[in-house]
């Protein structure tokens, strides 16, 4: 068998989801003509209010909790309290228009200072106690999880499409039943309803390509597996009995942190680019999952990682990595500044909006998700998890700010050199290295570990020599 | 005659000659497909295409927002066009 041969069987088996007698086969099954979108949008519906309610009363107790009738009534109460909460978020985004100005111009804004205002409430009482307290509880540990979906449908809403939407289109988005995950993939009614396949013949394409993505999991979760027991070792991988012996024992940057090893600088540099390659694997695979379930219910959705290791700007990767995470920050936090502020001075319009976006946007969701601690009032906590969040955040801005103008800059003139010569390639793979370089060493202030900033500061600091 | 229509993708057609990619091959402007998936544009040029209607035709995103689907296509900034000039 000859290479070009290789390469055709190789084609032909991993872009199986283009395949046309394929998907005409496929297109012809009884269940994929009888899942129209009407009856799939029915499943997501029930499957939304059944992982709703499950996910309300197991998020935040255990089921041994539950032996008690007051846990059944708090958790009970708080179901129905939410999901009244999001029939009148609903009503809002539907008769928008008609909303007091002050919600209109900033919708989110107003969304966000109703939790807050109840967290103020709560820290205030909290030395109370009882039933209502444990309600308002309950509730608050929900909320980090539907704000983000809920301001989708705001943003709907204030675009003018809500208007022929019912809750039921919204709900299953917003109570998911693919994923654990406050980024809601596949954003909202919105771009949920412009990518449903219509037909069974698009249908059974977007199935072929939710496959796809589900087999590339079980593949990336392969090659985790062996770069955990061949080069970290890890003792916990069932393959570990079997490799035992060819480890190379190289320590996770988490691990180089919080026992503050004292490795060759070479070895800290190879941990900290194989983090990243790590980290990206693994979101792939989680990504995967969401979006591979999603395409099975037939939207036709963007995946969420799409190859970022080759990504040759800093700004092009943070596009490819966490695409849904990225598109939340846009919408919510880009788009809005970038259209309200700095009007007159366009570099400012875009380093302001990216600032929103990358460090202040980002910073604001990763507290949200520390919701337990949020709820408990527990400053302290929340600053030893999120410290050298700051930093990390303040790195990535600057770096797309950065990258952002360089590529404004450099849009309008012609390649140096021809597309597939040797110079072009040897550019490519340059750029490839200092974006990986990039996210490698500002990842160094995103792992958790116990230090502080100045000692983690002092670490950093020795990766150059210094 | 040309219409109002016809005059504003003229001039957007115009417009998106002077923002496109450098390695864009295409002659023609589909004025279905989206600007940025066809590759004549990256996600950045976006936000040029944002000050153009500002400027030009003195959109205001303020209490709208930018929606991003707005400015898919020629056809759907034309739209866009059209909504805002008969609001």
């Amino acid at each position: 068998m000859n290479l070009i041969a290789l390469r055709t069987a190789y084609r032909n088996i991993s872009q199986f989801h283009e395949n046309t007698r394929l998907i005409a086969w496929l297109s012809g099954q009884a269940w994929v003509i009888w899942l129209t979108p009407e009856r799939r949008k029915s499943v997501l519906f029930c499957g939304a209010i059944i992982a709703g309610a499950v996910g309300v009363f197991s998020r935040n107790a255990k089921w041994r909790d539950y032996r008690a009738l007051t846990p059944w009534l708090e958790h009970g109460l708080a179901f129905l309290i939410l999901l009244g909460f999001l029939f009148a978020l609903y009503r809002a985004a539907v008769g928008f228009k008609q909303l007091p100005t002050i919600v209109r111009h900033r919708p989110q804004i107003c969304f966000h200072l109703i939790f807050w205002l109840l967290l103020a409430l709560l820290w205030f009482f909290a030395a109370s106690e009882g039933f209502v307290i444990a309600v308002l509880s309950v509730i608050l540990l929900s909320f980090p999880y539907l704000i983000w979906r809920a301001g989708y449908m705001l943003l709907s809403g204030q675009r003018g499409k809500a208007q022929n939407s019912r809750f039921r289109d919204h709900l299953f988005y917003i109570w998911p039943i693919w994923d654990g995950t406050n980024t809601p993939p596949g954003k909202g009614h919105d771009y949920l309803s412009r990518t449903m396949a219509q037909t069974p013949d698009s249908y059974a394409r977007t199935i072929l390509g939710g496959l796809k993505l589900l087999f590339l999991v079980a593949l990336w979760k392969i090659v985790l597996e062996l770069i955990g027991v061949l080069i970290y070792g890890d003792p916990k991988s069932p393959l570990s009995a079997l490799f035992h012996d060819y480890t190379f024992g190289l320590p996770r940057v988490k691990q180089i942190l919080g026992r503050q090893l004292a490795l060759p600088l070479v070895q800290v540099w190879f941990s900290l680019y194989l983090e990243l390659v790590w980290e990206t694997l693994s979101l792939a695979a989680k990504g995967h999952v969401w979006v591979g379930v999603i395409r099975l219910f037939g939207f036709n959705i963007f995946r969420n990682t799409y190859k970022p290791l080759l990504a040759q700007t800093v700004v092009e990767f943070w596009n490819r990595y966490y695409y849904y995470f990225k598109e939340l920050m846009m919408e919510s936090f880009f788009l809005p500044i970038y259209a309200r502020y700095f009007r007159n001075s366009p570099m400012l319009r875009l380093v302001a909006a990216v600032f929103a976006a990358a460090f202040v946007g980002n910073m604001y969701y990763h507290l949200l998700q520390h919701k337990e601690q949020l709820v408990a009032g527990d400053w302290h906590r929340l600053w030893s998890l999120l410290g050298a969040r700051l930093i990390y955040c303040a790195l990535l801005a600057a770096g797309i700010a950065i990258s952002m103008l360089r590529q404004q800059r450099e849009r309008s003139r012609l390649p140096s050199a021809q597309a597939g010569s040797a110079r072009s390639k040897l550019r490519s793979l340059r750029r490839i290295a200092c974006v990986w370089t990039f996210f490698a060493v500002i990842n160094f202030w995103n792992v958790v570990a116990p230090l502080t900033i100045s000692e983690r500061a002092r670490l950093f600091f020795t990766l150059f020599g210094l | 005659m040309m219409t109002e229509r016809e005059r504003s993708r003229q001039e957007l057609i115009d417009f998106l000659r002077t923002i496109q990619r450098a390695d864009y091959a295409q002659a023609v402007i589909d004025e279905e497909s989206g600007l940025v998936e066809s590759g004549l544009i990256d996600s950045l040029a976006l936000l040029q295409i944002v000050t153009y209607l500002e400027q030009t035709y003195d959109v205001d995103f303020t209490e709208r927002g930018i929606d991003p689907e707005d400015l898919r296509s020629v056809n759907s900034i034309l739209d866009l066009i059209a909504r805002e000039s008969t609001s």
